[in-house]
């Protein structure tokens, strides 16, 4: 069955760039441009993982993560995170891995391939 | 340092003691002699019965007023001499407080004369400097904080940047030709070098505003050695290059093991650029006193003594360099030091021409708990001459001024030839051979050298001396 993967990233040119990167492979792709957007939609697209871009305007992404429960979340960031703020936030279950923007793309579609075998 | 309150130095530091008692000697001649001549004139003038009643009471009031005028004139020189002595003791403090930089510091004189003055044109002077020492800090803050947002706005457009570009070459919108994909490399490579740069800056922001985070835990040293030896040996192949380590002992250690990797992984990778192909690079820890120092050598090209003091520069590039042959930032070894410099170690290069490099660092067995600023963007070369200067107005006085001028138009002041001049004045009994030891150590320390490694070459300068005395 075809996997939905929801992009969340408040730069257009992102959104669109990996939408055809991860649509060009096989999945389907929806995207939303912030926290509160991506709140809205889970529900009714009912996404197997949420790309979500850490530093979003609106809603801070720590507080929308708690009220996301049994969708598999991958970070996306162009900030370094030190081990120790990863470790963190990786605390919750359904958050499964951790993007460095800018990203490899061969490297994005191996991970985003591995985490939706499981 | 809280000084012991002792009331004798009280005293003393409120009186200015010669001045006090010029008023004490001025107020007890001059009544004696004045009281002495009215008592002999009165003495000679007085019928003798007459007087001779009075006598006594005469006597006693003389000599009661010769010593109520000295004590009235001792109090008057106590507190003159103290209206003089205090404002410019205050004053002088207040320098002393102005040299630890210490820029809010305030006189309060109330003299009601030129000293007074002096105080207020000195509060004046103070109130610059602490507005300027303001001014400075908000430039430094807003340059560090600059250098942190540009670099963030830069790499955000790099994301889609280098996605699309990865996207065409790997022919998401159709076929390329030979030409399109060689052009397309070009593009990516230098995207890379770009953004490569730009996180690099953005390290260094965070090194400069301590900002640089460490995670540290438990580290085993020697296992962290093997893993990196183990992870650049893949890199070493390309040469045919052997990576050799040698470890003793390690205790394990709180330290940042990513942190630790980072800088001997630079370091080894810039080993293996400068090194010839078949050759060997050698890696070794080993504990010290309270740290454990690392090096790494090579047996490659060697630098130059001003390259050695430079190469911690940001963009510093070594002359002849092959540098756009080797790739790389430019800020390698300067992420280098700053990270080892935010946890309180050091690192340094020893090096000859044509024999390679051994760089050092060290690790503290106790991780710091305060990351302190370093400032990254300064030339090293301007903060050593500083420092070199002030050990040679130190150590020669007036004439190391001209010494060091001269030195410094001979473009001398590397570590190598500041020796040979120390020698050189021990040599005409400028300087007894203790000194100029001494003298030898502090600029060697200003050269990033470890006080172990000092104390050790001391000892084998004596037993050399020894060993020199026994063949004699």
């Amino acid at each position: 069955m075809q996997k939905t993967i929801l992009i969340v990233d408040d730069e257009p040119d992102i959104r669109d760039s990996v939408k055809i990167i991860l649509e060009t492979n096989g999945y389907k792709v929806e995207t939303a441009v912030d926290g509160d957007d991506c709140l809205k939609k889970i529900n009714e697209l009912k996404p197997d993982l949420i790309l979500l871009d850490i530093m979003m305007p609106g809603t801070p992404v720590d507080e929308v993560i708690k009220k996301i429960k049994d969708i598999k979340i991958a970070f996306m960031s162009v900030v370094r995170i030190s081990e120790a703020r990863k470790k963190g936030l990786c605390k919750q279950e359904n958050i499964v891995d951790f993007f460095q923007k800018p990203f490899n793309v061969s490297d994005l579609i191996d991970r985003v391939g591995l985490i939706l075998e499981k | 340092m809280q000084k012991e309150f002792n009331i004798k130095n009280l005293l003393y530091s409120k009186i200015n003691r010669k001045l006090t008692l010029l008023f004490l000697i001025v107020g007890f001649v001059a009544p004696t002699l004045t009281i002495f001549y009215f008592y002999t004139v009165a003495v000679s003038s007085f019928p003798e019965n007459v007087f001779a009643e009075q006598i006594s009471l005469l006597g006693i009031i003389a000599i009661m007023t010769v010593v109520l005028i000295s004590i009235n004139a001792g109090i008057i020189g106590f507190f003159v001499s103290r209206s003089i002595s205090k404002p410019i003791k205050k004053l002088y403090n207040a320098t002393l407080e102005l040299e630890k930089g210490n820029y809010e510091t305030k006189v309060d004189i109330k003299t009601n004369d030129e000293i007074e003055e002096l105080g207020h044109a000195f509060n004046l002077t103070t109130a610059t400097l602490t507005k300027m020492e303001q001014e400075r800090k908000e430039i430094d803050n807003a340059k560090t904080e600059f250098l942190s947002i540009t670099s963030h706005e830069l790499r955000s457009p790099m994301t889609p940047m280098k996605a699309q570009l990865q996207m065409l070459k790997e022919g998401y919108f159709g076929k390329l030709s030979k030409k399109q994909k060689e052009s397309l490399s070009i593009i990516i490579r230098n995207a890379d070098r770009l953004d490569n740069i730009i996180a690099d800056f953005l390290e260094i922001s965070r090194i400069e505003a301590a900002r640089l985070k460490f995670d540290f835990r438990e580290t085993d040293v020697t296992q962290l050695i093997k893993d990196t030896i183990a992870f650049m040996q893949g890199f070493a192949n390309e040469k045919n290059i052997t990576l050799v380590k040698e470890i003793k002992n390690l205790p394990l250690i709180k330290a940042d093991p990513d942190r630790i990797s980072q800088v001997l992984r630079n370091l080894i990778n810039n080993a293996i650029k400068f090194s010839d192909e078949n050759n060997k690079i050698e890696v070794s820890a080993e504990l010290k006193n309270d740290y454990i120092m690392f090096s790494v050598r090579d047996y490659g090209c060697g630098l130059s003594s001003e390259n050695q003091i430079r190469i911690f520069e940001p963009f510093y590039q070594v002359e002849n360099s092959t540098r756009r042959k080797h790739g790389g930032t430019g800020l390698g070894l300067t992420i280098c030091r700053g990270i080892i410099e935010s946890q309180k170690g050091k690192i340094w290069v020893e090096s000859q021409l044509g024999k390679g490099c051994k760089f050092y660092f060290t690790v503290p067995l106790t991780p710091v708990i305060d990351i302190e600023p370093i400032k990254m963007l300064f030339s090293q070369k301007d903060v050593m001459e500083r420092k070199i200067h002030e050990e040679f107005k130190i150590v020669l006085g007036p004439l190391g001024e001209v010494e060091f001028n001269e030195l410094k138009n001979k473009n001398a002041l590397n570590k190598d030839d500041l020796i040979k001049y120390i020698d050189s004045l021990t040599g005409l009994y400028i300087l007894v051979p203790e000194k100029s030891e001494d003298f030898k150590n502090k600029i060697r320390e200003i050269f990033g050298e470890e006080k172990e490694t000092i104390i050790k070459k001391k000892n084998e300068i004596l037993c050399d001396n020894k060993l020199e005395g026994v063949l004699k």
